[in-house]
């Protein structure tokens, strides 16, 4: 095994286990939540707000962080029926706007997200700016995401087709 | 020239008496300002109205004290249960020298300029079972849904109950299937959410006068000229004046309304649920937050 | 309509087509409009975590996701395809006709359609795809057509939220929702039987009767499921969007402690792909709330009403076309959006026309439920697609027959207003 893919096999591996924690832990808080309201009689509060955190979390990250080709959704009535080599120039096109426009927001969404530690959750008491944090890696991430996709076909790496096939969990 | 133009988001709907009266508030001051209504929390989400118009996203909102309490924690005292007898004295505590105490601290810690309290109703605990309630110690063991929050949750433990958080469309098929044992809100919010249908008791505990703030940004009201304060500050309370007035003819109807219903309605014994309360308060963080003596002179404040 | 909001309309549409995700496309769209309009792109942020860090009913979209997950990993969706086999294999399209059947019972225990087509529709999908027997955009549309139902029939997120802009009794609408979800439900049956003619779907082999016993044992533990639901919600013991939470834990200790049929090593990969099938499905929620943005500030509702009163109309005439805005509008705007912004809007008309509040809901609802079905912006669409990785396509062209016989199944609901009030009046409604 090379270096590279150790790299990438280890990014895999913690890109996907943070979300998947992140569900564990929704998982767990609703069953707490259910269990002190109806058996104990002590209904809590806080529950709500981790799964909250935990959803907003799973999106951004799972959209980013650890989002493979094949799990996007896409209107692709025309992006399946074209030829490769359009389909190429599609996806170019397709990174180049993303990128433009996520980098020009960057700011904006920055100055949001900080100004936003002028408020605390709930229960948890945890500063909105770092819940909302994960907006800009959402941003940052994607903007590398799609800057990547640009430069392997600018190189010529061939597009996958859209939504394909591949195995429900690549094995390890 | 083009007036300046107010976006103003609120979360009554659009047939909500509080609709009714910001309409007529922009139509009453449409000569100096273009004021944009969205209703239903449609321009900004619930809960963000306030640093909305810190960022200066928003111009104008109504915005729970609770809210405000956030970022201001003085306020926390006006979200105590049974610190208001009524809603004279929280018009009289608001319109006098604490009310001017704490909107300054709005103005200089927040940059709001407060125009009014906008009531909306008193809390009432409203319940599934048929137990008759008279002091805190009988709700004990009942799940109330209360708004989320920690303010909020605590006020439920203030009366009594074991307060649990629900989203507000929920309540109605939690209080249908049992999952909860009642809710506490204003008469006219029992009405709307028809939760009158699948609840059997109505305890008119007066917990808690509810009421949000109609502020403006700051910044905004210090550009205008003096006559132009004037007209917004007497606009703004002739329709605060107008919603109070609906809202307490409201109240009174509905009560006859859930009777007719089949619904028990009837007081418990308010001065032990205000006891009860009152040190609960005391006792907790909250009133830590307060400004001292502001207690006392709201308590004075009773009976004018 | 502003040249900044053509803008923001091309820029969807064009993202779209050149295969940008939907939801970046929504989120590039809106920020393009917050730029070109000089407006503190901060507020795409705001909108997008303050919307979905405060809808509390969403939350049950990921454990919806998980159970189903759970039930496809342990043995229980196998034993519900071989009690489901042995039922009504033997029809020709077997597995459409459990489809539908199971978002009927389902949609007794769910009020949103997006949790029906990831929890319900998504193990159903499974197993119409196990044997490559099924068209995979053939099983995604039957789904998204049969996920519909779930809000119709009781209980239901949008009856709500009508409930709530309208002044209607919650309790009524939800009676007044069953007929019309009944007619839906054998409306797509009958679709599907003559589909399935057409395409020469298979039939199973007939199971012959003395193991029918033995299969319906087998499958009890994945029967019990939506009866410990029901249990669960209507013994007051869980809250519908808690029940989702329940199901997981169900599906997970039948499968790991009773059966023994998933390691901890299936679990944590089961946790792993559910995250990322909430991320995909999370993200168009996500989308839509920034747009939606764009639109209340375009003032887009105001436009529609405006355009509404320069007509004189009966009430059959506005009637139909309310059915005919809405179907549009559901192609282009959210869900919750049409029933919280638009209808607010039509209501006074309705009334003022004679037309039953009770009734014009359940044409609203079915109305924006079918729109979560229609391109380019419908949700169910993007979602079904995602589950059977087929093209969008693909699934639009195997839907649209079902379309055409829900947009009949409206006609009905509209234009027979005793169906609908039928059972609410049986339970005192305007008397
Ligand atoms: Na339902
Ligand atoms: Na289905």
């Amino acid at each position: 095994m090379t270096f590279r893919n150790r790299a990438l096999r280890i990014y895999t591996t913690v890109a996907e286990a943070v979300p998947a924690l992140l569900l564990s832990a929704m998982f767990l808080s609703f069953i707490l939540q259910v269990f002190m309201r109806y058996v104990i009689g002590q209904p809590v509060g806080w529950t709500v707000e981790v799964c909250a955190i935990a959803w907003i979390w799973i999106i951004l990250w799972g959209q980013s962080v650890s989002a493979r080709d094949e799990d996007e959704i896409r209107f692709d009535i025309v992006y399946s029926a074209v030829g490769a080599g359009t389909r190429r120039v599609f996806r170019i096109l397709a990174a180049l706007l993303l990128i433009t426009v996520y980098l020009i927001a960057f700011g904006d969404s920055w100055s949001y997200v900080s100004f936003m530690k002028i408020e605390d959750t709930s229960y948890l008491d945890i500063p909105y700016n770092y819940v909302f944090a994960i907006f800009l890696v959402f941003l940052a991430v994607s903007i590398l995401r799609y800057a990547l996709i640009a430069v392997q076909e600018l190189r010529g790496v061939i597009a996958p087709p859209a939504n394909t096939s591949l195995p429900e969990d690549t094995p390890e | 020239a083009d007036k300046p133009v107010l976006k103003f988001s609120s979360v009554v709907s659009e047939n909500d008496i509080r609709a009714e009266a910001f309409n007529m508030l922009a139509e009453k001051l449409s000569d100096d300002f273009e004021i944009q209504n969205y209703f239903g929390a449609t321009l900004v989400p619930q809960g963000s109205e306030l640093t909305a118009i810190q960022r200066g996203t928003l111009e104008m909102g109504i915005i729970p004290p609770q809210d405000i309490a956030n970022q201001a924690p003085e306020w926390s005292i006006v979200t105590a249960a049974y610190l208001f007898a009524d809603t004279d004295h929280m018009l009289d505590v608001m319109a006098g020298e604490v009310g001017q105490e704490l909107d300054q601290i709005a103005a200089d810690k927040l940059g709001l300029k407060i125009l009014g309290p906008v009531y909306f109703g008193t809390r009432q605990v409203n319940l599934k079972p048929e137990k008759q309630i008279m002091t805190p110690e009988d709700l004990k063991g009942m799940t109330i849904r209360m708004p989320g929050g920690d303010a909020w949750q605590f006020l439920g433990e203030a009366i009594g109950a074991n307060p649990t958080p629900l989203a507000y469309s929920e309540v109605y098929t939690g209080l249908q299937t049992g999952a909860i044992d009642g809710q506490d809100n204003p008469l006219p919010n029992d009405y709307n959410m028809k939760f009158y249908e699948v609840t059997n008791q109505i305890v008119l505990t007066n917990h808690l006068i509810g009421f949000d703030l109609l502020t403006l940004k700051l910044d905004i009201w210090n550009e205008m000229t003096p006559e132009q304060q004037d007209r917004f500050q007497t606009a703004a309370n002739e329709i605060i004046d107008w919603s109070t007035q609906k809202h307490l003819a409201r109240e009174e109807e509905l009560v006859q309304f859930f009777k007719d219903e089949g619904l028990a309605v009837y007081e418990p014994d308010r001065a032990a649920f205000r006891d009860y309360a009152q040190a609960k308060y005391l006792a907790s963080d909250f009133a830590e937050s307060w400004i001292p003596g502001m207690l006392d002179k709201i308590n004075a404040t009773a009976g004018n | 309509m502003s040249p900044e909001f053509s803008l923001a309309v091309a820029i969807i549409v064009g993202a779209a087509i050149i295969g940008l995700p939907i939801g970046h496309a929504m989120i590039v769209a809106s920020l393009t409009y917050l730029f070109v309009s000089g407006m503190d792109m901060g507020i795409a942020a705001e909108q997008m975590l303050r919307g979905l860090y405060g809808s509390y009913v969403l939350l049950a979209i990921p454990l919806f996701i998980f159970a189903a997950d759970l039930m496809n990993i342990g043995s229980l969706s196998d034993r519900l395809l071989g009690f489901c086999r042995a039922l009504v294999g033997r029809f020709r399209g077997g597995l459409g006709h459990v489809n539908v059947f199971s978002s009927l019972i389902f949609s007794g225990m769910s009020g949103s359609a997006i949790a029906d087509a990831v929890g319900m529709g998504r193990i159903i999908i499974n197993l119409m795809l196990r044997d490559g027997k099924y068209p995979a955009a053939y099983a995604g549309a039957i789904t998204a057509a049969s996920a519909i139902i779930g809000p119709i029939i009781p209980p239901s997120i949008p009856m709500v939220l009508y409930a709530l802009v309208s002044d209607t009794s919650i309790g009524f609408l939800f009676l007044a929702g069953v007929v019309p979800g009944l007619i839906l439900g054998l409306l797509l049956m009958l679709m599907n039987a003559f589909l399935a003619r057409r395409y020469d779907f298979p039939t199973e082999d007939p199971v012959p009767l003395n193991a029918l016993p033995k299969i319906t044992l087998r499958a009890v533990p994945a029967l019990l499921m939506p009866v410990i639901l029901l249990v669960g919600i209507y013994g007051g013991v869980t809250t519908p969007t808690e029940a989702a939470a329940l199901a997981a834990l169900y599906a997970f200790v039948v499968s790991a402690v009773f059966y023994r049929s998933i390691t901890l090593r299936d679990t944590w990969r089961t946790i792993r792909s559910s995250a990322r099938s909430t991320a995909s499905v999370g993200i168009l929620i996500a989308g839509a709330l920034v747009f939606n943005y764009v639109i209340t500030v375009e003032q887009v509702p105001a436009a529609i009403r405006g355009a509404l009163a320069g007509y004189d109309l009966s009430a059959w005439q506005f009637l139909l076309m309310v059915n005919a805005v809405l179907l549009v509008l559901g192609c282009l705007i959210e869900a919750n959006a049409i029933l919280l912004v638009i209808t607010p809007i039509l209501i006074p008309t309705a009334l003022a026309l004679g037309v039953d509040p009770v009734h014009f809901g359940v044409i609203v609802v079915v109305n924006t439920m079918i729109g979560l079905t229609t391109p380019p912006y419908g949700l169910l669409l993007f979602v079904v697609s995602s589950i059977t990785k087929s093209p969008v396509a693909q699934t639009i062209r195997y839907l649209m027959p079902f379309l055409g016989i829900m947009i009949v199944g409206l006609g009905i609901i509209t234009f027979v207003p005793g169906l609908v009030l039928w059972l609410p009046r049986l339970y005192g409604y305007g008397n």
